[in-house]
């Protein structure tokens, strides 16, 4: 712990206190927690079974599974998911953060992205032994490289007014984007790809730039959201190394 | 009960009101559709507010600071709090003795209070020194005048209800009519 951490939320007095409430009052959540688990444990699901091409319950008699044809590489796991639960959130403020009871003893460190069952969170700021802070994404300090299903990229800001609203500026005119499409968040964030980060609900058109502003509701709930993981980059120290020595 | 120790269990009270109950309210039905600022009531100015009258302005600074920047800490807002708190804290000796009818040091003893304020000259000074400490705050949190309806409407908003938490507390934790127990609680 130095610095700044000790005057955070990662405290160990301030995040304790947060915890003693939370024990009481998570059990209230319950019902909507079951929820988003289910609704996870289906994507998860779905995502499992485009790995498996023929469906041997549905039909037993299928001859033959098709092997894994050589242009398939073997990718090596990029990331590590550590389970936090959140025991303080806000979402009034203009820069808000949530208190996780994971610190560094458990792993976690800074910068460290956070995402939850349904989308991304935020990033890990204050780290104490067992506890930890993390800006959300609804932040003006805090904005995620996010990217449409056509491959169009952009950043996804937050206004700062309104909670159930970010905005993704500088979207080309000719992007044909309909309401309801997915935001999802890319490789060059420090977010792993493809988190979902919302869904469109509105759509502008800057007439002064001929550039589209689009309006995204947040696939998590802010006000709501229980349980995150905490996301290792495991390529990211080596990553950073390059940089750094492209720049020498 | 000795005032020191009244006072700083009168601190830790209001502070965890303030950072377990009213941080999490942010009424959902309300802000969602109109886009209307989702903001909390802070109660945790009226810890300088009560101080007793005879406290010097050093103190006043000093407590000010310290129970600003035990909230940032809590709220991850790095200071902001403790600005304002200094701020309103620094101004407190003046608005006292604009309103108060006799010189400060002929309350001996006392702490503001409805029972030898009145309610008009309390209301006065809990509205001034809330409104003068969410200009500060808000001001500082959004930190630009672009959207100045939005910084208004908040402060507003946020105003309002923290003058309301404040009557409420001070109606149900303090004496404000004197009547039977002379000596006021927390």
């Amino acid at each position: 712990m130095q610095g700044n951490d000790i005057m955070s939320s990662a405290n160990l007095l301030i995040a304790g206190i947060y915890q003693q409430q939370d024990d009481v009052a998570y059990y209230f959540a319950l019902r909507n927690m079951n929820d988003s688990l289910l609704n996870e444990n289906i994507r998860l699901r779905e995502q499992l079974a485009a790995y498996s091409e023929v469906d041997t319950l549905y039909d037993s008699t299928a001859a033959y599974i098709k092997p894994i044809d050589s242009t398939h590489f073997v990718k090596y796991a990029d990331y590590t998911y550590r389970s936090a639960k959140v025991i303080n959130k806000s979402v009034n403020a203009v820069n808000n953060y949530i208190t996780i009871n994971r610190g560094e003893k458990d792993g976690v460190r800074k910068n460290m992205a956070v995402v939850s069952s349904t989308g991304v969170v935020g990033r890990v700021v204050h780290t104490s032994a067992h506890f930890a802070s993390a800006i959300s994404v609804l932040s003006k300090k805090q904005a995620v490289s996010a990217g449409l299903k056509d491959g169009t990229v952009g950043h996804v800001t937050w206004a700062g007014y309104n909670p159930s609203e970010l905005v993704m500026n500088d979207v080309p005119q000719q992007i044909r984007v309909n309401i309801g499409d997915s935001v999802f968040t890319t490789e060059y964030s420090f977010f792993p790809p493809n988190v979902l980060v919302g869904t469109v609900t509105k759509k502008e058109m800057n007439e002064s730039k001929n550039l589209q502003v689009l309006y995204i509701k947040p696939a998590t709930d802010f006000r709501r959201v229980q349980y995150v993981y905490v996301v290792e980059n495991l390529m990211t120290e080596e990553k950073n190394n390059l940089e750094n020595n492209m720049n020498q | 009960m000795n005032v020191l120790v009244k006072n700083i269990v009168r601190f830790v009270i209001i502070l965890l009101i303030q950072v377990l109950i009213l941080n999490k309210i942010s009424l959902q039905w309300w802000s969602q559709p109109t886009g209307f600022p989702v903001f909390v009531p802070y109660l945790y100015p009226l810890f300088i507010l009560l101080l007793p009258f005879e406290t010097p302005v050093a103190l006043v600074l000093v407590a000010g600071f310290l129970c600003g920047i035990s909230v940032d800490a809590f709220m991850n807002t790095a200071g902001m709090h403790a600005f304002a708190m200094v701020l309103i804290a620094y101004f407190r000796i003046n608005v006292l003795n604009a309103i108060m009818p006799k010189n400060l040091t002929e309350y001996a003893g006392q702490s503001p209070s409805v029972k030898n304020m009145g309610w008009l000259p309390f209301l006065v000074y809990v509205a001034f020194m809330i409104v003068m400490h969410h200009i500060a705050f808000f001001t500082l949190e959004l930190w630009s005048l672009g959207n100045i309806g939005y910084l208004l409407l908040k402060i507003l908003a946020s105003g309002l209800t923290s003058i309301l938490m404040i009557l409420a507390y001070v109606l149900l934790f303090t004496n404000p009519t004197g009547y039977k127990r002379s000596q006021s609680s927390y």
